[in-house]
C-alpha cells in the first residue's frame, strides 16, 4: 500500500529534479504510517470484510494498470526525447486500428471482471438474516450531534455506544431527527446514511470482541466533527458478556450515594435537564422522545466510555464542564445552557458519573 | 514550400460596423469581442483560483494538527463549502470559459461567437452571480452545508442565510451556464470555416463541444433543485419539508444528475487541451484523433447515466445500486482508450519539454491515478468504506487539480502567448510545475491513507489518537507548496505579458488555425477566411506540397458587431431579482423583471 | 467568406449545418428546457401522492374549466402557425394579426391560471405550504405559465416589430424562432394537462 506511484520524469535542470523527488519521496516515505485505530482493512465484522476483499481485488488491478501506464510513458519520454540538433520529424502515424480496438477490449474484458463479482457483493450485503437466529435489533436515530440506540426487545434507550455480542448478526434501522446522519465505524462496515423521514437497515456480525470507534460521515451541521460513536464488542460468556450489560441496562437507575450526588439529582430534578432527558425510576417526563430536543437517555450514563458523543471521556469533572456550557464544548450544540453554578455543575458531574 | 508568413500577404479586410467601437474602461464595459470577454473570464477565473486557494489553506491550516481551535466548526463549514463552490464554478469553469471564448472561433475560423452579445451577458451574468455568491461573506456568514448541499441541512430551520446567497448565486450561474452552452453548441456547428468538417476539427473543440450539451442539458436539474430549494426557503412550500412527507433525496437525484455531467464538464475540456498539446511536441499527429473524439463523447453520454454512483449510502436499494454500479464502471473504458491514445502518441516522438508539455505530460499519470480510484468508487461495497471519506477527497483532487487544473496550467502556457502576444518564462514555468506537482502529491496521496484510516471528510478537527496526524501536516505542508506556485504562476504572468520575449504568430510551430493569425490576434481574427483541407490545416500548409491555405488577393469586407450595453443590463435586472428574493423586497423582483422585459426590447431592436 | 462574414450577425445566416444560428440555438435551448420541464414534472410525480394533508388533486381540478383554456392554448398553436406560414409566403399584415391573436389566445390562457390559482387558494384551500401536492403543483403549472407569460410578451414585440415594418419575409425565421418557442411550450401544457389533469380522474 505504500508504493510510490509518483510519476518520475527528467527535467532539464538536475536541482529541480532532485528537490521535486526528494519531497514527493520524503511526503511518500511518512505518509500512512501513523498507526490507524479505524483502519479499514483491518476488518472485526464479515460486512467490512466484504468490502476489504474487493478493495483488495480492485487494488490489484489498478496497481497494474497504473504500472502499465506509467512503465510506458517513463520509457517513452526517456527513449523518445528529441536529440539536440535532430530537425528530422519523427514518423507521422495517424493511429493504429488494431491498438484501438485492443485497449477497447481489454479494458472491456477488465471492467467485466470487477463487476461481475461486484454485482454479488451489493446482494450479499443487502441479504437479509435469517429471522430464526438470535438477532439483536437496533434503532438507530441521527440526532445534531449524537446517537440513539434503542433496543426496542430489551426496552432499553442508550446513546452514542452501541453493544452487540460476537458472533451475533445485527440489524440496525437507520433514520434520522434532522438532517441526514451517516454511521459510519469503518472496522465494522461501511457507511449507511442516516436519512430523516426513512428507515434503512444495515446488517453486519461482528467477530472479534473489542472497542471500535467511528463518526458521523455526513456533513450535518457545526458540529459535525464532534458526532463521535462506539461499538463495544461483547464475548457471549462472562462478566463483561453481552447479556450482562442488557441485564445491568435494564435496571432502574442506581440511588445517589453521596451529598453531592443526591445534590445532583436535585439539581436534575430542578432545574430543567428533565424536559429533555430521561432517567428511568428518577424521572421519565422528558418530551418527545425522537424529537429534535430531546435529549439523551441518562439511566446508565455513567456506564459510558465518554460524554457528549465521544467528544470527552467519561468523568464527572467532564460532565460538570459539559452542562456548564455545552456550547462552549461543541459549537452549536442543542442542550440549554441552564447557567448551573460551578458547584451545580459538580454535583450533576458527581451524580450522573455514578450512573453506571 | 509555403510558410505562415504567405498569411501576411492577404489584404486587411474593410469593416463596417453599425457604431464607432468604444475605448478604454467603456469599451470592457460594453464588449462583444469573444476575445475580450475571454480575458475577462480568465481574470477572474484566475482571481478565484485564488480566493478559492486561500479558503483551503485556511482549513488546512486548522486540519494541520489534531485538536485545533483556529477555526470554529461554523468558519470551518463555510470555507469546505465556498473552496469547493469557488473552485467548480468559479474558477475552473470559467478559466474553461475563458479558453473557449477565446480559442474556439479562431479554431474554427470564424470571426466571432454566434450570438455576441449572449455571449457577454453570459459573462456578466457569472460575474453577478459569483460577486453574489461571495458577499455572503459580509452579510450573516458564507454558505456552510457543502457544496453539494444536502437538504435538509440546506432548510431555514437548519442553516442561516448563506444558504440563500448560495441558491441565488448558483442559480445566477446556471443561467450563464445554460446561456453559453446554447451559444457555443451553435458557434461549434455553424459557424466553422469552409472546409473545417466535425471531423476535422481540434479534439479541443469537440470536447468543448460536449461540455456544451452537458452545459445545457445538465443544469435545468439543479436549476430546478435550487428553484425548489428556493421556494422552501421564500416562499414556505415543502420539497423538502420531512414533517410534511417531503423527501431530500429528491435533492440529492436532481444535483447528481448535474453533479455527475458537471465533473465530465471539468475534465474534458482539459483532455482536450492535452490532447493538442502532445502532438505538437511530439512533432507527429494525435494518435487515434478519431478514437479520441469518440471516447470523449461517449464519456459525456455516459455523464448522464451514472449519478447515483454518489448515493450507494442511502440505501436506494440493491437493485439500483447494481445498475449504477455497472453503468460506472463503463465509463473506465473510454478513459482507458484516451490514456492509450497519448500514450501512443508520445511513443515514437520526438518530444521536447516546454512548460505546457511538462504539465500535459503530467496529466497522464496524475489523471490515471484520480480515475483507477474512481473505478473503486463504482463499486459499492468499497464505495460504503471510501464514501464521504478522505479516500475520495483524494481522488476527486487527482482528477481535478492533478488532472483538470494541470490540463488548464497546461493550456494557460501553452496558449497565453497567444492571447498577450509574449512568451511566459520558461525557467518560472519549470518551477511553477515542479513545485506544483510535489505540492499536489504531497497534500492527496496522504489522503487516500486518512480515508482508509477512517477520517470522515468534512470534519474541522479530529483526536489525536485516531493515527491521522502526520497525514494531515503533510497535506498542509502540501497546500504551501501548491500556494506558492500558483503565485509563481501569477508572478510569470503579469510579468511576461509586460516584458516577455515576443511570441510571434506561431511560437510551438503548431498545426491548428489559431496560430495562423497574429499574436494578439486582430479583432476580426483573421484577415480572410481561411479554407481548410485537413485536419491539421496549418501544419499541412507549412509542410504537405497541394495543402496549402490559399491566400486571397482581394480585401474582404466584414460586418463586427458592435458595443452594447445590454447585456450588462439584463444581468443587473437579474442580479436585482435575485437580491429581491434574498430581501424579500418584492416590488424590486417586480421592477427588475420590468426591467428584464425593457433589456430585452432594447436588444432585439438594437441595430448590430 | 460571405457566409461567415453574415453569420455574426446575430445568427441570421446559414451556417456549417445549414439551418440558421438562431434556429439552431433554439432547438438546443428546447432541448435544455425538456430537462427542466422533465425535473419539474418528475418531481411533481414524484410527489403528488404523498402529501400528508388535502385537499388532494381530485378535489381541487375542474376537467371543464382547464379543457377550455387548453382548447384556447391548442388554437393559439394554429395560430401561430398560420402566422408563420403568412410570413414565409410574405404577407405581413396577415402575419402581424395572426402573431397578436396568438398573443390574444396566450393571454387567455394565462388569466384562466391566475383564476384557477386564485379559486384553488381561497377556495379551496390549497397554497404552497399546504402539502407537496400544492407546492409541486402550484410550481410546475407556474413556471409553465412563466414561460407563456414569456411567450405572449415576445409574441407580443414580434407583432410590433412586424407592423412597424422590422420584420420582412428575408426575417420570416424570427417569427419562425417564436413560433418554436411556442409550440414548445403548449406541448408542454399538453403533457401537463393529460398526465396531472386527466390521469388523476382516469384512475
Amino acid at each position: 500500500m505504500h508504493t510510490d506511484a509518483a510519476p518520475h520524469r527528467p527535467s532539464p535542470s538536475l536541482a529541480t529534479w532532485l528537490i521535486a523527488c526528494l519531497s514527493l519521496l520524503g511526503a511518500f516515505a511518512l505518509s500512512g504510517c501513523d498507526k490507524p485505530t479505524r483502519d479499514v482493512y483491518q476488518p472485526v465484522a464479515d460486512s467490512a470484510e466484504i468490502s476489504a476483499w474487493f478493495y483488495h481485488l480492485v487494488l490489484a488491478v489498478d496497481a497494474v494498470i497504473l504500472a502499465i501506464v506509467v512503465t510506458i510513458l517513463v520509457v517513452a519520454i526517456v527513449r523518445f526525447r528529441k536529440k539536440p540538433g535532430d530537425e528530422e520529424l519523427p514518423p507521422q502515424s495517424f493511429g493504429n486500428m488494431k491498438m484501438e480496438v485492443a485497449w477497447t477490449v481489454i479494458p472491456t474484458l477488465i471492467v467485466i471482471g470487477i463487476t461481475v463479482p461486484t454485482l454479488g457483493g451489493i446482494f450479499e450485503l443487502a441479504r437479509k438474516p435469517d429471522l430464526n437466529q438470535k438477532i439483536i435489533e437496533v434503532e438507530v436515530t441521527g440526532k445534531q450531534w449524537w446517537w440513539e440506540f434503542d433496543y426496542a426487545k430489551e426496552k432499553l434507550n442508550t446513546a452514542n455506544e452501541l453493544h452487540v455480542e460476537v458472533g451475533t448478526q445485527v440489524i440496525l434501522n437507520m433514520t434520522s431527527a434532522d438532517v441526514i446522519h451517516s454511521w459510519w465505524v469503518p472496522r465494522i462496515g461501511g457507511k449507511r446514511d442516516a436519512n430523516p423521514g426513512r428507515r434503512y437497515p444495515f446488517y453486519f456480525r461482528p467477530y472479534q470482541v473489542g472497542t471500535f470507534d467511528g463518526q458521523c460521515a455526513e456533513l450535518c451541521g457545526a458540529s459535525h466533527a464532534l458526532m463521535g460513536t462506539r461499538v463495544i464488542v461483547h464475548p457471549k460468556t462472562g462478566a463483561d458478556s453481552y447479556e450482562a450489560w442488557v441485564a445491568r441496562e435494564q435496571q432502574q437507575a442506581q440511588k445517589p450515594a453521596t451529598p453531592q450526588q443526591e445534590a445532583g439529582q436535585k439539581v436534575f430534578m430542578t432545574k430543567g435537564c428533565v424536559a429533555c432527558h430521561t432517567i428511568r425510576g428518577v424521572s421519565e417526563l422528558a418530551v418527545g422522545a425522537r424529537s429534535r430536543t430531546s435529549g439523551p437517555n441518562l439511566t446508565h450514563v455513567g456506564g459510558r466510555t465518554s460524554i457528549a458523543a465521544r467528544t470527552l471521556p467519561m468523568t464527572a469533572q467532564n460532565i460538570a464542564k459539559w452542562v456548564k456550557n455545552p456550547q462552549a464544548v461543541k459549537q452549536g450544540a442543542l442542550m440549554t445552557n441552564l447557567g448551573l453554578s460551578d458547584e451545580e455543575a459538580a454535583a450533576v458531574g458527581a451524580y450522573l458519573a455514578s450512573l453506571k | 514550400m509555403a510558410s505562415i508568413a504567405d498569411f501576411a500577404r492577404a489584404p486587411a479586410p474593410t469593416y463596417h460596423m453599425a457604431r464607432p467601437p468604444k475605448t478604454g474602461l467603456m469599451d470592457w464595459l460594453t464588449t462583444v469581442d469573444h476575445k475580450k470577454i475571454g480575458i475577462l473570464y480568465g481574470l477572474s477565473g484566475l482571481f478565484y483560483l485564488l480566493v478559492g486557494g486561500l479558503e483551503a489553506l485556511l482549513f488546512r491550516i486548522q486540519l494541520a494538527v489534531p485538536d485545533n481551535d483556529f477555526l470554529t466548526g461554523e468558519q470551518f463549514n463555510g470555507l469546505v463549502t465556498m473552496h469547493a463552490t469557488t473552485m467548480v464554478f468559479l474558477a475552473v469553469m470559467p478559466i474553461i470559459a475563458a479558453i473557449s471564448n477565446y480559442f474556439i472561433p479562431l479554431m474554427i475560423g470564424a470571426r466571432d461567437v454566434a450570438f455576441p452579445r449572449m455571449n457577454a451577458f453570459s459573462f456578466w451574468t457569472f460575474l453577478f452571480g459569483s460577486l453574489l455568491l461571495n458577499s455572503s461573506f459580509l452579510f450573516g456568514g458564507a454558505p456552510n452545508a457543502g457544496w453539494f448541499g444536502y437538504a435538509p441541512l440546506t432548510g431555514s430551520q437548519y442553516s442561516g442565510s448563506g444558504i440563500d446567497f448560495w441558491w441565488t448565486g448558483l442559480a445566477m450561474l446556471a443561467i450563464s451556464s445554460m446561456v453559453a452552452g446554447v451559444n457555443f453548441i451553435v458557434t461549434i456547428l455553424n459557424m466553422r470555416a469552409p472546409g473545417m468538417t466535425l471531423m476535422r476539427m481540434p479534439v479541443l473543440v469537440w470536447m468543448i463541444l460536449v461540455i456544451q450539451f452537458l452545459l445545457a442539458f445538465s443544469f435545468p436539474p439543479i436549476t430546478v433543485g435550487l428553484i425548489l430549494l428556493g421556494f422552501d426557503r421564500t416562499f414556505g412550500t415543502v420539497f423538502y419539508q420531512v414533517s410534511m412527507g417531503g423527501d431530500p433525496q429528491l435533492w440529492q437525484h436532481l444535483f447528481w444528475l448535474f453533479g455527475h455531467p458537471e465533473v465530465y464538464v471539468l475534465i474534458l475540456p482539459s483532455m482536450g487541451i492535452v490532447s493538442e498539446i502532445l502532438p505538437v511536441f511530439t512533432r507527429r499527429p494525435l494518435f487515434g484523433h478519431h478514437a479520441v473524439i469518440f471516447s470523449g463523447v461517449a464519456i459525456g453520454f455516459m455523464g448522464f447515466g451514472v449519478w447515483g454512483h454518489h448515493m450507494f449510502t442511502v440505501g436506494m436499494g440493491p437493485i439500483a445500486d447494481a445498475a449504477f454500479a455497472s453503468t460506472t464502471a463503463i465509463v473506465g473504458i473510454p478513459t482507458g482508450v484516451k490514456i492509450f491514445n497519448w500514450l501512443g502518441t508520445l511513443w515514437g516522438g520526438k518530444i521536447t519539454f516546454p512548460t505546457a508539455m511538462l504539465f500535459a505530460v503530467s496529466f497522464i499519470p496524475m489523471f490515471t491515478i484520480g480515475g483507477l480510484s474512481g473505478v473503486m468508487h463504482s463499486s459499492p461495497p468499497i464505495d460504503l468504506q471510501q464514501h464521504n471519506s478522505y479516500f475520495v477527497v483524494a481522488h476527486f483532487h487527482y482528477v481535478l487539480v492533478g488532472g483538470a487544473l494541470q490540463g488548464l496550467f497546461a493550456g494557460v502556457y501553452f496558449y497565453l502567448p497567444k492571447i498577450t502576444g509574449k512568451l511566459l518564462s520558461e525557467k518560472l514555468g519549470k518551477v511553477h510545475f515542479w513545485v506544483f506537482l510535489a505540492g499536489m502529491n504531497l497534500t492527496f496521496f496522504p489522503q487516500h491513507f486518512l480515508g482508509n484510516h477512517g477520517m470522515p471528510r468534512r470534519i474541522y478537527t479530529y483526536p489525536a489518537d485516531a493515527g491521522w496526524n502526520t497525514d494531515n501536516m503533510l497535506g498542509t505542508i502540501g497546500v504551501i507548496l501548491m500556494a506558492t506556485a500558483t503565485l509563481v504562476m501569477v508572478y510569470n504572468i503579469l510579468t511576461s505579458w509586460k516584458k516577455g520575449k515576443p511570441a510571434g504568430n506561431d511560437p510551438w510551430d503548431a498545426s491548428t488555425l489559431e496560430w495562423m493569425t497574429t499574436s494578439p490576434p486582430p479583432v476580426h481574427n483573421f484577415d480572410f477566411t481561411p479554407v481548410v483541407l485537413s485536419e491539421r490545416p496549418l501544419w499541412d500548409h507549412k509542410r504537405t506540397p497541394g495543402f496549402e491555405i490559399p491566400v486571397p488577393e482581394t480585401s474582404e469586407s466584414i460586418h463586427m458587431p458592435s458595443n452594447s450595453w445590454r447585456p450588462m443590463l439584463i444581468s443587473v435586472c437579474i442580479l436585482l431579482i435575485m437580491v429581491g428574493l434574498l430581501t424579500h423586497l418584492w416590488p424590486l423582483c417586480i421592477v427588475a423583471a420590468l426591467g428584464i422585459v425593457a433589456g430585452v426590447y432594447l436588444w432585439v431592436t438594437e441595430p448590430a | 467568406m460571405s457566409v461567415h462574414a453574415e453569420a455574426i450577425e446575430e445568427g441570421h445566416g446559414t451556417g456549417s449545418l445549414g439551418v440558421p444560428n438562431l434556429k439552431l440555438a433554439m432547438w438546443a435551448f428546447l432541448g435544455s428546457e425538456c430537462m427542466f420541464f422533465g425535473s419539474l414534472i418528475g418531481t411533481y410525480f414524484f410527489y403528488h401522492d404523498h402529501s400528508l394533508a388535502g385537499p388532494l388533486p381530485k378535489d381541487v381540478f375542474s376537467i371543464g374549466i382547464t379543457s377550455i383554456s387548453t382548447f384556447l392554448l391548442l388554437m393559439s398553436s394554429l395560430t401561430m402557425a398560420l402566422g408563420v406560414d403568412a410570413m414565409r409566403r410574405g404577407k405581413a399584415l396577415r402575419s402581424r394579426n395572426f402573431v397578436w391573436g396568438t398573443a390574444l389566445l396566450g393571454l387567455t390562457f394565462v388569466g384562466f391560471q391566475v383564476f384557477e390559482f386564485h379559486h384553488f387558494v381561497t377556495e379551496k384551500g390549497l397554497t404552497l405550504a399546504t402539502s407537496l401536492f400544492g407546492s409541486s403543483f402550484y410550481v410546475m403549472t407556474g413556471f409553465h405559465g412563466a414561460h407563456v407569460t414569456v411567450g405572449v410578451i415576445w409574441l407580443s414585440i414580434v407583432g410590433w416589430m412586424i407592423h412597424k415594418g422590422h420584420f420582412g419575409q428575408e426575417k420570416a425565421i424570427n417569427v419562425e424562432v417564436s413560433g418554436l418557442y411556442w409550440h414548445f411550450v403548449d406541448i408542454v401544457w399538453i403533457v401537463i394537462f393529460t398526465f396531472v389533469y386527466l390521469l388523476e380522474f382516469a384512475k
